[in-house]
């Protein structure tokens, strides 16, 4: 059980900053995701904190402990890795025992913890197998027990479920998050899927570039994007961003259409955002913005409604419930309201 | 050669399979006729050998005469010098092959000081024979008083660049580095990584290594030539040909002609039998390492 913090770390690869100045703390017992683009640095940043990489500046705390200059097995920390990296030639319970023999952990011992985590997993069957004779959903699991066995102070995933199939991989998603609250550990777990993000983790941090974008819990960032990439990164279908200058009190669009949202508008105001489900669909003529409906999906739950605003490009309307009364190429108006909008400044950052 | 299974063939590629077949088939004949000639040489009497036809067993099969007196000859010395060869390649072929694979390991998964240059290095090597290094080593190992050792012989085999240089690209694919993070973060040190978790998986690789320097230490010939000047710690390459020069000469008798053929023949066995074995670790082990666990 631990609190991780990183004081200002940074990592360079050789003349490229990949990380520049993180500073995060990672309070104990959470599920922490780290998300973004590809190539946006989670990784690095993951093999920062296991020790698998050198911080090329800045200090990494455990428990309030500098474990900056310590390696990996030190740290008392586990990984699971995305290509599960499981010792081929050795068996199930090899690869979970392999750890405590470096320990020099007692063999009873150490048969009594596999045991026990094979029953947790479900592996009990597999124990002689070889990795190769196991499917994808078993290696995924004995890579996770292998984790596990070593009781360590917090456990470190990076993209754990991306060489999983579709099916298999929701089903392995609610495993770790039953995990998790069974052994209540602090998890660092690494993704470019937002949804696996949003579902999953107590706090997320949003990564672009090699630095933090935001950090909050799931719906501080869905509701409060505090810049137009977490904006346009959480959220699916994506939130619609449209482009905008203040006019007086109102608000222009880019093909010039005023709208008046009764309110004052900060002055550097430059984009707009609203989520499908922000937005009321009106007849032709009423709201803010006219456009016309290009495509309709009916999914049963929910109706998404693709409505072209000419120069504008097109927004995604999402309505509960499967929506009658609309069809492609009816002209209809959209409703905004101020409360619901998301303002960004033009540098990006939220304002309001 | 086709695919196996069901392929469209066009008349071209059929043309073309013939004219395939052709040139690989006189390849096979060019390769296979000296190798024939030692066989059926080492299977006539002397005499027979220089008056019958040379591709083409002759009436008298002699081939137990001459494996006994090849066997016998000057005090079974035969036997000696295939047991120096033995002795020599198997310990160069060892100490090759695991110097090789600690070389190539570090070239593949270790990031150094001077790397890129160190293995420009070995492969510049690869491009030297080592007959070209022999003289100089010979030098080298006189003052040391070292020659006519069988330290003169092996020290020199154990490097083999083209091992490192096969071992680094076989690393490479066949061990990744999660793997290897992987007994980091299990608190393995390097050492116990190499050992108990990389060693298993790269032995389709070290075996043929292996197997290679075997084969090349078998037949290496110009280095003990010229670091050996006893008889008795010949390797049967420098043996063989002292007989045949003696042969040549006269001196030993017409005899000798296929005493040599004889004792040509069965050097290449062991050989022989080192393909055999290779090729089954190439059918079934190189895949082995490469499959994602
Ligand atoms: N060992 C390395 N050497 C050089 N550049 C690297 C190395 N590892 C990662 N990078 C670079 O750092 C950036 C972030 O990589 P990574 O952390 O793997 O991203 P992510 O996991 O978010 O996809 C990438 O641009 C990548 O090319
Ligand atoms: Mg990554």
């Amino acid at each position: 059980m631990a609190v991780i913090e990183l004081k200002n770390v940074r990592k360079a690869f050789g003349a490229v900053e990949v990380i520049g100045c993180v500073n995060l703390t990672i309070p104990d017992g959470a599920f922490v995701i780290f998300v973004g683009p590809s190539g946006s640095g989670k990784s690095t940043l993951l093999r920062l904190v296991a020790g698998l990489e050198d911080a090329s500046a800045g200090q990494i705390l455990i428990d309030g402990a500098d474990v900056t200059q310590m390696g990996p097995a030190e740290r008392q920390l586990s990984m699971v890795f995305q290509s599960y990296a499981l010792y081929p030639t050795k068996t199930v319970r090899q690869n979970m025992s392999f750890g405590l023999e470096v320990a020099r952990l007692p063999k009873d011992e150490i048969e009594a913890r596999v045991d026990r985590v094979a029953d947790i997993l479900k592996l009990g069957d597999y124990l002689d197998r070889k990795p190769r004779a196991l499917s994808g959903g078993q290696r995924q699991r004995v890579a996770i027990g292998r984790a596990i066995v070593r009781e360590p102070v917090a456990f470190l995933f990076d993209e754990p479920l991306s060489n999983l199939d579709a099916a298999l991989r929701v089903e392995m998603r609610v495993e770790i998050a039953k995990l998790h609250q069974r052994l209540g550990a602090t998890m660092i777990y690494v993704t470019h899927d937002q949804v696996e993000a949003m579902t999953l983790a107590d706090q997320i941090v949003v990564l672009d570039k090699g630095a933090i974008q935001q950090v909050g819990t799931p719906m501080e960032l869905y509701q409060r994007p505090a810049n137009l990439f977490v904006a346009q990164f959480i959220g699916s279908p994506k939130m619609n961003i449209l482009a905008v200058q203040p006019d007086g009190a109102a608000v222009a669009f880019a093909d010039g259409t005023r709208a008046d949202f009764g309110a004052q508008v900060a002055q550097n105001l430059s984009h707009i955002g609203f989520r499908p489900e922000e937005v009321q669909l009106l007849d032709e003529g009423e709201g803010q913005l006219q456009g016309t409906v290009e495509v309709v999906e009916r999914l049963g739950s929910d109706t998404f409604a693709y409505v072209a605003l000419g120069a504008l490009g097109t927004v995604t309307i999402r309505m509960p419930g499967n929506v009658l009364n609309i069809a492609p190429g009816q002209r209809v108006g959209l409703g905004l309201t101020l409360p619901q909008l998301h303002l960004f400044a033009s540098d990006g950052t939220r304002l309001s | 050669m086709s695919i196996v299974g069901k392929t469209a063939t066009s008349g071209k590629f059929r043309r073309n399979r013939w004219l395939l077949t052709g040139v690989l088939s006189l390849y096979f004949l060019y390769t296979f006729m000296p190798l024939f000639y030692v066989i059926t040489a080492a299977t006539k009497s002397n005499p027979d050998l220089f008056s019958t036809f040379g591709l083409w067993f002759a009436p008298d099969f002699n081939l137990w005469d001459n494996l006994h007196t090849l066997f016998t000859i000057q005090d079974g010395i035969f036997l000696k010098w295939m047991g120096n060869t033995a002795y020599y390649s198997s310990i160069s072929a060892a100490g090759a092959a695991l110097f090789s694979t600690f070389a190539g390991y570090a070239f593949a998964k270790y990031s150094f000081f001077g790397k890129k240059l160190m293995f420009a290095l070995v492969l510049g090597a690869v491009m030297i024979p080592q007959t070209a290094l022999v003289i100089p080593m010979f030098l080298m190992l006189s003052k040391l008083g070292l020659t006519n050792t069988a330290f003169a012989v092996i020290a020199p085999s154990l490097v083999f660049p083209p091992g490192v240089f096969l071992m680094r690209a076989y690393i490479d694919d066949a061990i990744s580095n999660e793997l290897i993070e992987a007994g980091r973060m299990d608190g393995a040190g390097e050492v116990h990584i190499f050992s108990a978790i990389a060693f298993r998986l790269l032995m389709p690789g070290f075996t043929t290594v292996l197997i290679l320097a075997f084969v090349a230490n078998w037949n290496n010939y110009f280095l003990p030539l010229v670091m050996l000047n006893k008889p008795d710690m010949f390797p049967i390459t420098v043996g063989l040909a002292q007989m045949y020069s003696t042969a040549i000469s006269g001196t030993g008798g017409v005899l000798l002609f296929t005493v040599v053929m004889t004792g040509a023949l069965v050097s290449i066995v062991p050989v022989i039998a080192a393909f055999l074995i290779m090729q089954r670790f190439w059918q079934g082990g190189l895949g082995a390492g490469g499959v994602k666990a």
